[in-house]
């Protein structure tokens, strides 16, 4: 069997988690001197990078579990980047903090201002009270943890068998784990993103949303893991195993993701839109004006027609630097999608900015630089905590032979 | 050169041999050659020297032909030919042409991949002389096969059969026409 010691992060990934530190640690004291002056729009900030960040990492779970399912050569060679990306969610789970207080002390979400004959708040009754929304949130936590455990725990025992049949037994293990838990994982995530973002604008809803996110969030994390991938496939030891068609099969997939959000989001634009109700176009309708609209082209055409006409071509995907700066063009669209979807909902104090006018703060710059700079730094440490790829997969040589091919 | 042979066909265990018997194949000049397998092989494309398929071209271009009659059907009845107002919208009313626009296009260009690849690979073809070969009814199952057709420019029955056999082929048979 193969020798796990020769499968460590490349050393140099120390210095790139301190300068993550080093930028978080800034954006941080920046967003907190924020945090004194304006509360509420620090907040904000916060749950635009919080819902980005945190996005990878639970996106992650959902893919390692697809990839468990699904099996497959690009699953078997990121799973381990994976796996480090969902070890992140005590953390993610921590900085959930400030929007727990803020909901606590009514300060983000119009919600939890509205008079208590608003037909909103009297349907909602026990659902949509700050202490009720909290426990949730915990409960939602509390299940993504356990999924992380279990499954970082199965791959923490594969790597110590000593033969291909032990190893195929706790991969079975995984695999059958996966199917009826990522159910449960479209379950919590649907109902995390109605919480954390839907109820800013209370009286609208969309019932796709959940699918917004999760489509969303694990395209997100392919993205990221592209780029990761990328950058470790010039230097040992990921030059030995990453080929150019992983890159070409994590491209097809970053494809039909980027249609996949096009058409869930178009879904949702299309019902409404026929639909023609006032309780629903009102949130479309805010951002179809002026700022807004503008952000709104701007993903139509760079989060959608762009990456979609050049990743349907074959050498691009073929090419791990290209491939990765799209990505990382991406990962950026995906934040504009995050700011596009948050920052235009009511806001509890009307004095600053009034309600559908365009307005971006500094701290939209800056609060996910902070949360940003933090998860990637507890990101780069897991992932040097582990050997980079599976190596006692029953699929791993198969896995890197895939690669090598045309 | 006797002219009523079709090629000569060459008869391997395993891939391997196939695709390093191509590559020689292709070193000695032959341009006019085919192998059959029973399953895809990547790296007989490169062995060969087969070039890339047009036919990624050929599906753009009919995705963009359909998303095209697609809007320009709906402009044309909605607009132009019929226009009737329904639920207070414009005649134009873009959001709701793209379902129907999409719709065209994955249709478009499903039938160009479907008949494009059968009309490029020169299917359906209801006779090929390989076939009178009894034992490459075995392509589909185990074995692997390697024809030089005689219309090659280099193509000598001779020589060229006295070359197959020295590929470390099972067995190597004359086609007839």
């Amino acid at each position: 069997m193969q020798n796990l010691d020769q499968y460590k992060a490349p050393a140099d990934i120390a210095k790139w988690r301190a300068l993550a530190l080093g930028v978080g640690g800034i954006a941080l004291l920046a967003w907190a001197v924020g945090a004194y002056m304006n509360t509420e729009q620090a907040l904000r900030s916060w749950l635009l990078g919080y819902v980005f960040w945190s996005g990878i990492g639970i996106g992650a779970l959902g893919l390692l579990m697809l990839q468990y399912l699904t099996g497959g050569a690009w699953g078997v060679v990121i799973r381990r980047t994976l796996e480090a990306a969902t070890r992140t969610l005590p953390l993610i789970a921590l900085m959930f903090i400030p929007l727990a207080i803020g909901v606590y002390t009514h300060s983000i979400y119009e919600w939890t201002h509205l008079p208590a004959d608003d037909h909103f708040i009297k349907d909602r009754w026990i659902y949509l009270l700050p202490w009720s929304w909290i426990a949730r949130s915990v409960i939602y936590f509390v299940l993504f943890l356990i999924m992380m455990r279990l499954l970082n725990g199965w791959s923490v025992k594969q790597d110590q068998t000593n033969t291909v049949e032990e190893s195929r037994l706790v991969l079975e293990k995984a695999s059958r784990f996966s199917g009826p838990t990522l159910v449960i994982y479209s379950l919590v995530v649907t109902f995390a993103s109605v919480d954390w973002v839907m109820t800013l604008d209370p009286h609208w809803f969309s019932t796709i949303w959940g699918f917004l996110f999760i489509v969303g969030w694990a395209l997100s994390c392919l993205c990221f893991t592209v780029a990761i991938m990328a950058n470790l496939s010039g230097r040992a030891p990921m030059n030995g195993i990453l080929g150019k068609r992983h890159f070409h099969d994590l491209g097809k997939l970053m494809l039909a993701l980027v249609m996949v959000w096009a058409y869930f989001n178009f879904s949702q634009f299309l019902i409404i839109w026929s639909g023609n109700i006032p309780e629903e176009t009102g949130w479309y309708i805010t951002r179809m004006a002026g700022g807004w609209g503008f952000i709104g082209m701007v993903l139509i055409v760079f989060h959608f027609a762009f990456p979609f006409l050049i990743l349907l071509q074959q050498d691009f995907k073929r090419r791990a630097k290209w491939l990765a700066t799209l990505a990382v063009f991406i990962l950026v669209m995906r934040i504009v999608d995050m700011f596009y979807l948050i920052a235009p909902n009511p806001r509890v104090d009307e004095s600053i900015v009034e309600s559908g006018v365009f307005y971006i703060s500094w701290m939209d710059f800056v609060a996910p630089l902070a949360v940003g700079g933090i998860w990637l730094w507890w990101f780069f440490g897991e992932l040097m905590k582990r050997p980079l790829v599976p190596a006692k997969d029953p699929y791993f040589e198969g896995a890197v032979e895939h690669g090598r091919g045309h | 050169m006797a002219k009523n042979i079709y090629g000569i066909l060459a008869e391997f265990d395993t891939a391997t041999q196939l695709v390093d018997a191509a590559r020689k194949v292709r070193d000695a000049g032959y341009r006019k050659t085919d192998a059959f397998s029973p399953f895809p092989l990547h790296e007989i494309d490169e062995a060969l020297g087969i070039k890339r398929s047009i036919l990624p071209y050929l599906i753009f271009a009919g995705g963009i032909t359909g998303l095209l009659a697609g809007f320009g059907l709906q402009y044309f009845v909605h607009v132009i030919d019929w226009p009737i107002i329904v639920g207070g919208r414009p005649h134009l009313s873009l959001p709701a042409f793209v379902p129907p626009a999409y719709e065209l296009t994955i249709l478009f260009s499903a039938f160009v991949a479907v008949f494009g690849m059968l009309f490029l690979n020169g299917l359906p073809s209801p006779y090929h002389p390989v076939f009178n070969v009894p034992r490459f009814a075995l392509a589909t199952r185990e074995k692997f096969f390697l024809v030089v057709e005689a219309a090659d420019e280099k193509f000598d029955h001779e020589e060229t059969r006295k070359f197959m056999e020295t590929l470390g082929a099972q067995e190597v048979f004359d086609v007839p026409e």
